[in-house]
């Protein structure tokens, strides 16, 4: 039966095509996949593009350190793999000119340093910065600003290093994978590793950190990934861009929920397109269905060219909805190349088959329920035209149409409970204003007796049949509330980028101020119009106990606690705790009664990654002394925002007598560094670290992928208004009927007119309504589950979305029934009946 | 009684109606010869459609029993009454019910597609040039006038020789002169094929071209004549 059908089937859906009956299903169709695929495959490149850029942070995508040398497998093994790699020694040591001495960051680079991003040098002091080609020659280095000043040198002069002479080349300005390490206080001597032995300063046994830089594309990179993590040993860490840098890592997060919620969206768009127009579809074949069946046809048969007929029609939209996607993607990212990065990779195959499986998943799972319609077409339909079917219990399909997109939009995020707010916030509000429209619009029918006729007229088609109207309302209200959800959702993560990085963020940190200069450095400060954060105590010192128990027996390896321990931290006191920093538990100092110990608050993860609660004893090595002080509380602190932040923070006096200088970070503008020489030459003792160039780097980055949000906002919008405009169409044919009616008994234009506005208003409306309380319910759910965002209210959407609903549906269905208005009525009933 | 193609014993139809049950079709007895032409004639709403729908077997009585070309209605299933209707039966409509998307020659090939000829271009070619629509058969129906539809409809009707035609008020939707045109189009056809015809109208003067007329009111046939 089958191989007789499938040619039957073919012909039949052709013929149709030819007359012109499925263009607007095709179309509905096409547009469901095209966006999709389009949102799929520019999110995959933009994610691939921004992981890239985000690489700058690392000068690399992945990179291996230890503190031994690296095993020769695992640079073989890479090269296997297709990376490119390189080699950094990084250590400290002190470095002279022929008078004076500074402990100095070294970092010998192979060539090919670095892999991703770019070095930044410079001939002079202030400005004239250049992207460097290649590394230090050997025989030169790079050096920081700042240490030409400590050790009174020149470009061109001899800085020595262990036991090699090497020549200062250039004045080294940025480096990419700074970033990470902005707090270290010496500064930093870029050298090439040709020269490393020459200075004979890495011996067994001293201090150095062996790196091995990756770069290559994401499948070589997840291969050596998996080749490399089992033979990990303790000593040896891997980092790649997802694991390092929270300010950029929190900001591509982010970015990558929104365009995976944009995915989300898009999906709800094709699933709705696709289920108005395959009822459309459904009940314009009804009397086909009734014909077939009349001619001989058994109900399964009739049903099988059906699905046959969808399916082809299925098949052909997804072919050449990926294509015009692919297309689209394609002239996305050829707009945007000015602010893209450079080098975007290819979009994976992924896409292709997101957008496939939303083209079946969404034609099978909404257009199945009305097709089953079709075969319960009583053949008695020939003769009394009045017998539709009845809509058969369609909730299990619903159901599993409705687990198919979820598990559709968690591929596309990853993302689960995102996912999960958004499939039940979207249901809950679906079902609760469904029935809510349904209950407005029957009530409303007994008092628009009395309005005018126009009133009545334009309400009657909404109130006749009040469940249709209702899905109508739902349907347009799912397009509206995919809009307003990615439009809330783009504005507050913009907000929040900005927040986090606002114009006058701290780009200077100084360290090492004497607390006897106090007072001076801050008139100075004020001077050169630097605006300042509060200036801190700091007393270097290592935590070596918990409760008389060694540090070591509380740590994991990797954790951030063990790279806490491993190291100096920068400890500090205050009476007050910092504006931005949160108590998550026990109280502060002004809240605790008076006792003689002394008290700590520790950073929330380090807590955390410690073991330590409240009330544990901590012991601390500072300058030699040993200090213990008792947890009293557990602090969140926002790593984000370039000011000072500290792991520990002690009461008061717990560290009198200790060692100190002070420091703190504040903003001077770009083009007043002028004042830099006067603060440097006032306070020679002091450090000063520009990060101006992280915090530009940081702001690009941002910049970029603010951008990229609102195109993909603009093209959630424009794919939502085409799904709109082509499902308006799919509930026209009656309105053209009924309007043509009214026409041959003496209505005037202006009437039916006025009907038709005042109908597509009132659904645009109501629908507005649903998509404004659906948006909310889902943004909510977002932001608390998925985003840890605050949420508030949004209360002029509460306004305007209706507003705009009504005027938008409103427009567009007066566009779409000027036919009523305009076409002989003769014509318009004879293609109804 | 062998020669009788339809037989229907002791027919009702009852159906709900907002107020009360409405009797549509009060034991109406009948048998039909095979060859025969039977017009079933009656007022509107005398039960006219609703007898043809159930001799047809497009519909089931309340209680009685049909037996169209040897099978019992009853006894069948609706996909089992829709292979039965593919073998014996055509139909003629008031609305001709032509589909909007099919062009003429394709309306006539769709019953003979479905019963998967292979001449079904040709063999509805050759009908269309039989009821005179020979030039106009990539025409769709609402680039036809009524009649011309009728003619279609006709000739799809015919299309898989069926043994009986069932024809609903097939020239209620024309006007006099091309009414007569169908007509004798139907009759003629009807003779060529020795197809048995059945057909429901309030046209006395088309019920007294046929060779028997039933007249159906309220339900009731008045006078049995075959």
């Amino acid at each position: 039966m089958m191989n007789r059908d499938l040619p039957l089937a073919s012909r039949l859906l052709l013929r149709e095509w030819r007359a012109g009956e499925l263009r607007i299903m095709l179309l509905a169709l096409v547009i469901a996949v095209l966006v999709s695929t389009a949102i799929s495959f520019f999110t995959d490149r933009l994610q691939r593009g921004m992981a890239t850029r985000a690489a700058e942070f690392l000068g690399a995508d992945m990179r291996i350190s230890s503190r031994e040398p690296l095993p020769e497998e695992y640079l073989q093994e890479a090269i296997n793999n297709n990376l490119q790699h390189t080699d950094i020694v990084d250590f400290s040591s002190v470095t002279s000119s022929a008078s004076e001495m500074q402990l100095s960051s070294i970092k010998a680079v192979g060539p090919g340093y670095p892999l991703r991003g770019e070095v930044r040098t410079s001939q002079q002091q202030f400005g004239g910065e250049q992207v460097a080609a290649g590394i230090p020659e050997g025989g030169t280095l790079w050096i920081e600003p700042r240490l030409l000043n400590v050790l009174g040198l020149a470009i061109g002069d001899q800085l020595e290093i262990g036991y090699a002479q090497l020549r200062i080349a250039a004045l080294l300005t940025h480096e990419p994978d700074r970033a990470g390490d902005f707090y270290s206080l010496t500064p930093r001597v870029l050298m090439n590793l040709d020269d490393l032995q020459a200075t004979r300063v890495v011996q067994p046994g001293s201090r150095v950190r062996y790196r091995l830089l990756l770069s290559g594309n994401e499948a070589d990179l997840q291969a050596y990934r998996q080749w490399l993590e089992p033979r990990l040993e303790d000593h040896q860490r891997l980092t790649s861009v997802a694991d390092d840098n929270r300010q950029i890592g929190s900001a591509l997060e982010r970015s990558n929920q929104f365009l995976g919620l944009a995915s989300i969206a898009a999906v709800v768009l094709a699933g709705v397109a696709v289920a108005l127009s395959a009822s459309r579809f459904a009940s314009r074949h009804y009397d086909t269905s009734a014909l077939l069946r009349c001619l001989g046809a058994s109900r399964r048969r009739a049903l099988r060219l059906f699905l046959i007929q969808l399916l082809g029609l299925g098949i052909v939209a997804t072919l050449i909805g990926l294509l015009l996607g692919w297309l689209m993607q394609w002239g996305l990212v050829h707009l945007l190349r000015e602010l893209l990065p450079p080098d975007l990779p290819q979009a994976g195959i992924k896409p292709l088959l997101v957008g496939t499986a939303t083209g079946l998943v969404g034609l099978l799972g909404f257009a199945l329920p009305p097709l089953l319609r079709l075969g319960r077409v009583s053949p008695l339909r020939v003769l009394r035209r009045e017998l539709t079917p009845l809509p058969g219990s369609a909730w299990l399909i619903y159901g599993l149409a409705l687990g198919g997109l979820s598990l559709l939009m968690w591929q596309f995020t990853g993302n689960l409970p995102m996912t999960l707010a958004v499939i039940f916030g979207g249901a809950l509000a679906a079902l609760l204003l469904g029935s809510l429209a349904w209950a407005l619009l029957q009530a409303s029918g007994k008092r628009l007796r009395n309005a005018s006729l126009a009133w009545r007229l334009g309400s009657g088609q909404l109130l006749k049949q009040p469940s249709a109207a209702a899905g109508q309302i739902l349907a347009f209200g799912l397009i509206l509330m995919s809009m307003v959800v990615i439009f809330i959702l783009r504005t507050e993560l913009l907000d929040s980028w900005q927040a986090q990085l606002p114009e006058d963020a701290p780009n200077h940190f100084a360290l090492n101020i004497l607390p006897a200069e106090e007072p001076a450095f801050r008139q100075t400060l004020a001077d050169i119009g630097a605006r300042s954060a509060p200036l801190y105590p700091v007393a270097p010192g290592r935590l070596t106990a918990i409760n008389g128990e060694a540090v070591r027996e509380h740590v994991t390896k990797d954790s951030p606690g063990e790279r806490a321990i491993n190291r100096d931290l920068s400890l500090t006191w205050a009476a007050d705790l910092a504006p931005d920093n949160v108590l998550r538990d026990g109280q502060w100092w002004d809240q605790l009664p008076a006792s003689d110990g002394h008290r700590v608050s520790i950073e929330a993860e380090l807590a955390d990654s410690l073991g330590v609660s409240l009330g544990d004893q901590l012991s601390f090595l500072i300058s030699g002394a040993t200090v213990e002080a008792e947890v009293s509380s557990v602090r969140e602190v926002n790593w984000d925002n370039f000011t000072p932040n500290f792991y520990m923070v002690f009461s008061p006096g717990a560290l009198d007598g200790l060692p100190s200088t002070l420091l703190t970070s504040f903003h001077l503008p770009p083009e007043q560094r002028e004042g830099l020489r006067e603060l440097t030459r006032t306070f020679p003792a002091m450090t000063l670290l520009e990060v101006e160039a992280i915090l530009q780097q940081l702001r690009e980055i941002l910049d970029q992928v603010t951008l990229a949000v609102e195109y993909v906002l603009v093209f959630v919008l424009l794919a939502g208004f085409t799904v709109l405009f082509a499902s308006l169409q799919s509930t026209l044919d009656t309105r053209l009927y009924e309007g043509a009616l009214l026409r041959t008994l003496g209505a005037r234009r202006q009437l039916l007119r006025q009907a038709n506005r005042l109908e597509f208003a009132l659904l645009g409306a109501l629908a507005g309504l649903l998509a404004i309380v659906a948006a909310e319910l889902i943004t909510w759910l977002l932001y608390r589950y998925a985003l840890d965002l605050q949420w508030q209210p949004h209360y002029l959407l509460w306004l305007l979305v209706p507003l705009g609903g009504a005027l938008l549906i409103g427009l567009a269905g007066a566009l779409g029934t000027r036919a009523v208005v305009n076409q002989s009525p003769m014509k318009l009933i004879n293609r109804g009946a | 009684m062998s020669d009788s193609v339809i037989i229907a014993r002791h027919l009702s139809k009852v159906v709900d109606a907002p107020e009360a049950k409405l009797t549509i079709l009060d034991n109406v007895s009948l048998e039909i010869q095979r060859g025969a032409s039977v017009a079933i004639v009656g007022a509107s709403g005398s039960g006219k459609s609703t007898l043809l729908s159930l001799l047809a077997g497009l519909d089931l009585p309340s209680h009685g029993e049909v037996i169209l070309a040897g099978e019992s209605l009853g006894m069948l299933d609706e996909d089992q009454r829709a292979a039965l209707r593919a073998e014996q039966v055509g139909f003629v409509f008031q609305s001709f019910q032509l589909l909007d998307s099919l062009n003429a020659l394709e309306n006539v090939m769709l019953p003979l597609e479905l019963e998967g000829r292979r001449d079904a271009a040709a063999r509805a070619r050759q009908l269309l040039e039989r009821v005179g629509l020979e030039h106009r058969t990539s025409h769709y129906p609402r680039q036809l006038s009524g009649g011309e539809q009728q003619r279609v409809a006709i000739a799809r009707a015919f299309a898989c020789e069926p043994a009986i035609l069932f024809a609903d008020e097939p020239t209620g939707n024309l006007d006099a002169v091309t009414g007569a045109h169908i007509t004798d189009l139907l009759f003629e056809l009807n003779r060529e094929q020795g197809t048995t015809l059945v057909m429901v109208t309030h046209d006395e003067r088309l019920a007294q071209r046929c060779e028997h007329a039933l007249h159906l009111e309220a339900g009731r046939l008045k006078e049995e004549q075959v």
